[in-house]
């Protein structure tokens, strides 16, 4: 059997003539957005199909949220958006318009730490660490939605992010120690 | 004191701030991006490549193919661990969908993709094979001829065979007179196990930044294997190993996947070519298609006496190793060493094959063979346990090895903990003969009617590579602080922090005061790899010969210092003092600027010995062998075939703890990822060879929502000893047979075939409803 074809997955066949890379590179467009990332306010030129991770990464060079399955599954790519959990390898940058963007870098003063990533600390509740910042945004997120959760209600809550190395049991101990921590905070208050 | 305090990773405020460096992080000037097109196809050769169009795309720095390698380069493009049967690209044809085919590097990563789309390339198909033993047929498409040529250095562990044929290696293990013991066994059984291909997922993917400049080739790359990883591309570029300089930040995981040479020969060609930095980074999609575990089938033919001695066992092995070799042939030959699991068989007779298909190359996968073996054995021994009558728990400790047993390979054996190992798991699931299906004479125990309980144990024996070598250096300061410098690689494993405190400990220093390198091939010593289980007992080992050599120079330079002999001094506390008279002491600090030497340097190197025969598999398999078992109790809807696991409860054999809250992540973490292999995880193969399933949607691991409610996981220490053994292994490869073990006591069904799906489960119970009296959901509603 004698077959010629492309690479079907990048498209084009031999049959029609690709477009020229001027042609393509009309295709993308930047448009400036505001983006309010860690409570600073500025303007940037955004490819509209570059993701919010991607201008996150290349634009801000804010390294703690990174890609790990690329459709929104894992959770590494975990920031906060008013508040709310979000996968920002899914969310297109230009849609963060208007929102307070959170990444890990901006959940605490520089030289301090949250009580959460001090929880995460005292119960090393982590291997490898690379879906930390999400599990730590998650619990950000989950802690301000319920300060005094069950175990159960800590794995519900966190089952969208995975960690491969499976540190799950000192997550959950950390997460409900970091509840603690934050309810006498609190209360001393 | 240091060791065996149960520390959190030194450099934890890193991770938890989202601060800590991985290769991802890396940036270089005027750095282009490149991507690699991959063929569609299983099985081609290529007619014909056209990267004209892609070349004169604005943007493009380089355009890699075919054409950059053969004589008229001066680059051959060939490599391989074993077999030199991989290229940097497609030479002549392709072997397996996702077979990379072009590379191209641009100013960003659009324009790389945009430049793929513009090559233009032909293919004729060729027949294509896809399973192990399909391709051992006669008539089977050969994926490689002429036979690959085999690397020098692994001439003594793996046989080169005649070509013709795709079988890559045949490991032979043999021992007793196996006609012999199958004609005295009172039975004999035979049973077949498979195991699937699946996946590593790191969650960091492979990543790969290649800076070539002044004949110089920098590479930062996640890797576990720095100083391979500089061997193989300093023959792969023709430059000598100081030109070649491979530095390593923390991995976000590797779980294996991260040995072998992956991305680095493509990214640094590219490098070459564009004479601009290159960086690659893959997709989850194209991880898929990297590297994997092997898929296997295993054959146990076991002979058995009617009191339960187990006199004899043959098996064959077919390892899948997909279309390139990797470590295939090792894997092949570790999982086939290990077969007769941790039991005493006079009469052993093993086949272990890697064999090369039109599927994704197989590699290294945390357990390294063992998991597939295990399935397969520790399944067995509970079938045969049932057909005799016997308690399985019993029948195991009937024939477990002790100390000073002679194992198949021929070694005697020392420090053999599995009857406490065997002990501690059943104890903590609450182990009784009343858990067992056969000997539970009482069905009606089951409390609710769709729900079904069941209790099971499985154990593991496994062995570190042996021989092998690391070495490392430890730099004392005129402060009197420590730095370590070691290529073992930190995954995750907290490796910097364990070696931190063996350093400590050996130095009678602080942790505080001791920093931990990350490998850099032109400033750290030599180490293999970072695998195996091996860096805290073999780096460690290293570093305490380090320590000994540096105390020495301490002794030797304080004596003079002191005007007394090396034998009236003793070291504590960072310092060197006269015995009896406190008062007269050095510090460290004092000793090294005293020693006008601007440093101390204390070198150590820590090799083992051993080795196994090629005809025979006899010798030394292991410098010592790593030991464990595993309690499981699952709960089984059988009105949908749902497993949920209750209990597991690893118990490894420590020797000695370093740090126990990372002994305790580590066994959680094999516990866990053995549940994923054990009930979901499968790369699911198209008729074409085509991967079904290479995204976390598709293809699951384990989150929150499918572990037990705990581990309780335990580690056993062997009081006294100073013997490390590596954990980071042992108790993944029995989680798959333990939980297969349990789900049979709660519901009759025995899946000889990996993951233990719901939809299979519930196929096999309607089975036996339908030959049987198992009470269906239906009947059991009335």
């Amino acid at each position: 059997m004698r077959a010629s074809r492309s690479d079907a997955d990048h498209g084009g066949t031999s049959a029609e003539a690709p477009p020229s890379g001027d042609e393509l590179k009309g295709n993308s467009m930047k448009q400036i957005v505001k983006l309010k990332v860690n409570g600073v306010e500025d303007e940037k030129a955004v490819q509209t199909h570059h993701t919010l991770l991607e201008v996150l990464r290349s634009e801000y060079k804010l390294f703690g949220a990174r890609e790990g399955c690329g459709i929104g599954m894992c959770g590494a790519c975990t920031v906060l958006l008013d508040g709310q959990p979000m996968s920002s390898c899914i969310l297109l940058a230009v849609l963060a318009q208007g929102k307070e963007i959170t990444t890990i870098e901006g959940l605490s003063d520089p030289g301090k730490l949250h009580p959460i990533q001090q929880a995460f600390i005292d119960h090393n509740a982590f291997q490898c660490s690379y879906c930390t910042p999400g599990f730590i945004l998650s619990t950000k997120s989950l802690l301000a939605e319920n300060p005094n959760p069950t175990g159960e209600q800590v794995r519900s809550y966190l089952a969208g992010n995975l960690c491969r190395c499976g540190s799950y049991y000192k997550i959950e101990e950390a997460v409900l120690d970091a509840a603690l921590r934050l309810r006498d905070q609190k209360g001393n208050r | 004191m240091s060791l065996g305090e149960a520390l959190s990773m030194l450099d934890a405020e890193e991770r938890v701030t989202g601060r800590i460096n991985y290769t991802l992080n890396i940036e270089a000037p005027a750095m282009l991006a490149g991507k690699i097109l991959r063929s569609p196809l299983p099985h081609a050769r290529i007619v014909r490549i056209d990267p004209g169009r892609a070349q004169r795309l604005t943007g493009v720095g380089a355009v890699l193919t075919r054409a950059d390698f053969g004589p008229h380069t001066g680059y051959s493009g060939r490599y391989g661990r074993i077999f030199r049967d991989q290229t940097v690209l497609a030479l002549d044809k392709v072997r397996f969908v996702g077979d990379p085919v072009a590379a191209v590097a641009a100013s960003d990563e659009d324009t790389a993709l945009e430049a793929l789309s513009l090559i233009d390339i032909e293919y004729e198909e060729l027949p294509a094979v896809f399973d192990e033993s399909e391709a051992l047929q006669p008539a089977a498409p050969l994926v490689h001829d002429p036979r690959p040529e085999q690397q020098p250095i692994f001439s003594k562990m793996i046989e080169d065979l005649p070509g013709g044929t795709n079988l890559c290696s045949h490991f032979k293990l043999r021992r007793g007179d196996i006609e012999l013991g199958f004609h005295q066994a009172d039975f004999v059984f035979e049973d077949t196990f498979r195991s699937p291909a699946a996946q590593h997922v790191p969650l960091e993917p492979h990543v790969t930044v290649a800076v070539y400049g002044r004949q110089k080739l920098t590479l930062w790359t996640s890797t576990q294997m720095p100083h391979a990883i500089r061997a193989q591309m300093a023959e792969l570029l023709n430059l000598p190993l100081a030109r070649v300089r491979v530095i390593v930040e923390t991995l976000g995981g590797g779980f294996g996947s991260k040995g072998s040479l992956r991305l680095e020969p493509i990214t640094a060609f590219l490098a070459l070519k564009a004479q601009r930095p290159v960086k690659i980074i893959l997709s989850r999609e194209e991880e898929f298609v990297t590297v994997c575990k092997h898929p296997a089938t295993i054959c146990v033919k076991t002979g058995v006496m009617k009191d339960g001695t187990l006199v004899a066992r043959q098996v064959n092995a077919y390892f899948n190793t997909g279309a390139y070799s990797d470590i295939g042939p090792v894997v092949a030959r570790n999982g086939g060493s290990a077969m007769s699991g941790p039991y005493r068989i006079p009469h052993v007779w093993i086949d272990s094959r890697a064999v090369w298909t039109n599927i994704v190359p197989a590699g290294a996968l945390r357990g390294f063979g063992v998991p597939q073996a295990v399935w397969a054995y520790e399944s067995q021994m509970d079938m045969i346990a049932e057909r005799l009558g016997f308690d399985p728990l019993e029948f195991r400790q009937k024939n477990l090895l002790r100390d000073h047993d002679v194992f198949a390979t021929g070694e005697e054996l020392t420090d053999i903990h599995f009857h406490d190992l065997l002990e501690q798991a059943a104890a903590s699931i609450g182990w009784s003969p009343e858990d067992v299906r056969w000997l539970n004479r009482d069905r009606t125990r089951a409390k609710d009617k769709t729900r079904r309980r069941g209790k099971g144990v499985a154990m593991v024996i496994k062995a570190t590579i042996t021989p092998s070598t690391s070495a490392a250096a430890l730099k004392l300061n005129e402060d009197g602080s420590l730095n370590v410098l070691t290529s073992s690689v930190e995954c995750g494993q907290g490796a910097k922090t364990v070696l931190a405190q063996i350093a400590a400990d050996a130095m009678h220093l602080p942790v505080s005061r001791v920093s931990v390198s990350d490998p850099d091939t032109d400033l750290t010593p030599y180490d293999q790899q970072t695998s195996s289980s091996r860096t805290t007992y073999s780096m460690g080992g290293a570093i305490r010969e380090a320590a000994s050599d540096l105390k020495r120079q301490l002794l030797d330079c304080a004596a003079e210092h002191l005007e007394v002999s090396v034998t009236d001094l003793i070291i504590e506390d960072a310092k060197v003092i006269v015995r009896g008279t406190p008062r007269r002491s050095l510090t460290y600090g004092e000793i090294t600027r005293l020693s006008n030497q601007g440093n101390l340097f204390g070198r150590g190197a820590f090799t083992t010995r051993g080795g196994l025969d090629l005809q025979t598999g006899q010798g030394i398999g292991s410098v010592h062998w790593h030991q464990g078992a595993i309690g499981c109790e699952v709960e089984v809807d059988i009105e949908t075939g749902k497993i949920t696991i209750l209990r597991l409860t690893p118990c490894v054999f420590a020797g000695r703890v370093v740090n126990l809250r990372l002994c305790e992540l580590q066994l959680e973490g094999c516990a866990i990822f053995g549940l994923g292999q054990a009930l979901f995880e499968e790369m699911s193969y198209g008729e074409h060879g085509q991967l079904l399933n290479p995204n976390l949607s598709d293809y699951n691991v384990p989150s929150f929502a499918d572990i037990p409610p705990k581990i309780n996981a335990s580690a056993l220490e062997h009081a006294g000893s100073e013997e490390l053994h590596g954990i980071g292994e042992t108790l993944l490869p029995p989680v798959m047979a333990a939980i297969g073990n349990a789900v049979y006591n709660a519901v009759g069904v025995r899946l000889q075939e990996l993951p233990l799906t719901a939809e299979k489960l519930l196929r096999e119970i309607h089975r036996q409803h339908s030959t049987n009296d198992f009470p269906l959901s239906r009947r059991a509603r009335e």
